[in-house]
């Protein structure tokens, strides 16, 4: 094969990389249309749109730029040290955790309930359920906020009117203007929107469990319970890296609900790390400090954005 | 013996229970959207008298009116469809030919390629807005509607790819073949073998990423200013002023009228949506 290449080395011997080479590039001068609108087309507009603005955003964080000034001032390691002792950065940082490690609590928890107990032909109608309960994802975190402004009202809203018509009227609050509890009811909001996708992505993994499975467990005389357990549990834990992943990464992008229910307040107790870059970048014009908040957003989901990308598309690593 | 009996043959009370009990769970899940409607058919002398709780005694469309105008919603909502029908439309342009080439071809290094090509799935926005936002500035496409498809349509193609690839791989190699020995170059695979066979993948990923951006708020907010230019989730934010928000109903019929094109779209596309959800996030 590689004797009718022309390229060799200087001893006229064709080197196997360069014989490799050129039967890439045999197999692209055929395969134009594969290779031109395929690889190296995508590849251009990748480089554009999404690895030229990483590189650049890791530039930008070493530096002092107002956004619109040709003048940008390299500034060394000063964003990150200014950083690591900004009392909001740290209000910031520690409700992204407490974003991901709630949600990963309540409404992924809720999900994979939800969808054992709808797939176990318990109830009528199921189907009907979880199209129902997945609806809120399908809405926009902007529109489900200004929902929950209106019910969270201290003044008008229905759920301070509720508890006081049914006789718990001393638990009446103002739920997102008091710093302790504003956090948690964003988290609450977001966990109304996020429930339906953990519960359709475990209905589907498990409607790939083999029914063979379950018959075995019963035939073995396994409650329901314990079908669960040694069942249904280990068959889904593929799916459950996937939406654990997911649900750490959707954490730190969290923005929507904080920019419209409290754009961070009262006190920044509910900014998070997403919002933080917002206001630093777009508010008071500081890019190259908003960059650092973007680099520590980015090493922070790039761990879990590779755990989740080797699930994904890890056996196509080897598909032929 | 009995019980199984009746369980087979007619219906099970155990399972009527349990069905009430989840009806019960569900009203409460979808209360908020009920409680919505209700406060956005009220006027505010009623919400005044009876409460946001009561059942509108005489429901008007009013709010819905006076939001229309007060938004300028027919500009919004035509943006909207705008930026979801042609970002997604562009996205699936996109995202065809990298399927196709990596589904069926043994590209060196194809899988590195496709890992790199996902990864724009991940990336938190704010991670790349800061250049992107100058590399737009640049191209004079900053408030710009193009501008906004543009970058909709490079940050939908992972999710489109992701569906398509993993539909492509599983179309049998023999149609192909078939295909070659009749004298088809790849063009003419691509096209009488390959489109025909994976229009329902694309209808899949097509209803997928429109609700994808129809909901999109942050690029929107960043790299649009003009309010002719403005989607449904920027504009909407006139209504949590104060002088709007507290009438009420004016702000839910607002956001009832900004989400119900995507409900529809969620009842009539319901199979392919959550099938492109398992897919675009699991199966790969």
């Amino acid at each position: 094969m590689s004797g009718i290449i022309k390229t060799g080395n200087s001893r006229g011997l064709p080197s196997a990389r360069q014989g490799r080479v050129a039967a890439i590039w045999r197999a692209a001068k055929r395969h134009w249309f594969v290779y031109g609108g395929g690889i190296i087309l995508p590849l251009i507009l990748y480089t554009i749109f999404i690895g030229y603005p990483i590189l650049k955003t890791l530039y930008l964080s070493l530096t002092e730029w107002n956004g619109l000034d040709p003048q940008v001032t390299m500034v060394g390691l000063n964003n990150y040290r200014t950083l690591l002792e900004d009392p909001i950065f740290k209000v910031s940082f520690i409700n992204n955790v407490k974003w991901a490690s709630l949600t990963l609590l309540f409404p992924v928890v809720a999900g994979l309930l939800f969808a054992v107990f709808l797939h176990s032909g318990k109830v009528y109608f199921a189907s009907v359920f979880r199209s129902a309960l997945f609806l809120p994802a399908t809405m926009s975190l902007v529109a489900i906020g200004i929902m929950f402004a209106l019910i969270l009202n201290p003044i008008f809203g229905a759920l301070n009117e509720g508890l006081r018509a049914i006789g718990l009227g001393f638990l009446t609050h103002d739920w997102l203007g008091d710093p302790d509890t504003a956090l948690y009811t964003l988290l609450f909001v977001f966990g109304w929107f996020y429930t339906g996708l953990p519960l359709m992505l475990f209905h589907a993994g498990i409607s790939e469990i083999p029914p063979e499975l379950f018959e075995a467990a019963k035939i073995e005389g396994a409650n329901g319970l314990q079908t669960f357990w040694y069942v249904t549990l280990p068959s889904l834990k593929p799916v459950t890296t996937v939406i654990t992943m997911l649900t750490v990464i959707t954490s730190l992008k969290a923005f929507d609900l904080v920019m419209v229910m409290t754009r961070g307040g009262p006190f920044n107790q509910t900014s998070v790390l997403g919002y933080f870059m917002y206001t630093e970048s777009f508010w008071n014009y500081r890019f190259g400090y908003g960059a650092a908040i973007s680099v520590v957003i980015l090493l922070l989901s790039s761990v879990f954005a590779a755990i989740y990308l080797r699930n994904v598309a890890g056996e196509s690593l080897y598909v032929s | 013996m009995f019980h199984e009996a009746l369980s087979q043959r007619r219906i099970s009370l155990s399972k009527l229970v349990y069905t009430f009990i989840t009806i019960t769970l569900l009203a409460l899940w979808v209360f908020p959207l009920v409680l919505t409607i209700f406060t956005s058919v009220k006027t505010n002398a009623e919400m005044l008298l009876a409460g946001p709780l009561a059942i509108p005694q005489e429901p008007t469309l009013k709010a819905f009116a006076r939001a229309w105008d007060v938004l300028n919603f027919n500009v919004l909502l035509g943006n909207s469809l705008l930026y979801a029908f042609a970002g997604t439309s562009l996205a699936i342009i996109l995202a065809l030919l990298p399927a196709y080439a990596l589904s069926r071809f043994h590209i060196p290094g194809g899988g590195l390629i496709f890992v790199v090509l996902l990864t724009g799935m991940m990336l938190p926005q704010q991670t790349v807005v800061l250049p992107l936002y100058d590399v737009l500035r640049k191209l004079h496409l900053l408030d710009s509607k193009w501008g906004l498809i543009m970058v909709h349509g490079m940050y939908g193609l992972p999710l489109v790819l992701l569906i398509l690839r993993g539909f492509m791989v599983g179309i049998p190699q023999e149609l192909e073949s078939a295909a070659r020995i009749d004298g088809c170059s790849d063009v003419g695979v691509f096209r009488h073998v390959i489109l025909p066979l994976v229009t329902p993948a694309v209808a899949v990923a097509f209803a997928l990423n429109f609700i994808n951006i129809w909901n999109e708020f942050f690029f929107a907010l960043i790299f649009l200013n003009s309010a002719e230019n403005l989607p449904i989730t920027v504009g909407i934010l006139k209504v949590t002023q104060d002088q709007y928000f507290s009438s009420w109903n004016l702000p839910a019929a607002a956001l009832l009228m900004a989400q119900l094109p995507t409900v529809i779209l969620y009842i009539l596309a319901y199979r392919w949506i959550t099938q492109g959800i398992y897919s675009g996030a699991v199966k790969g």
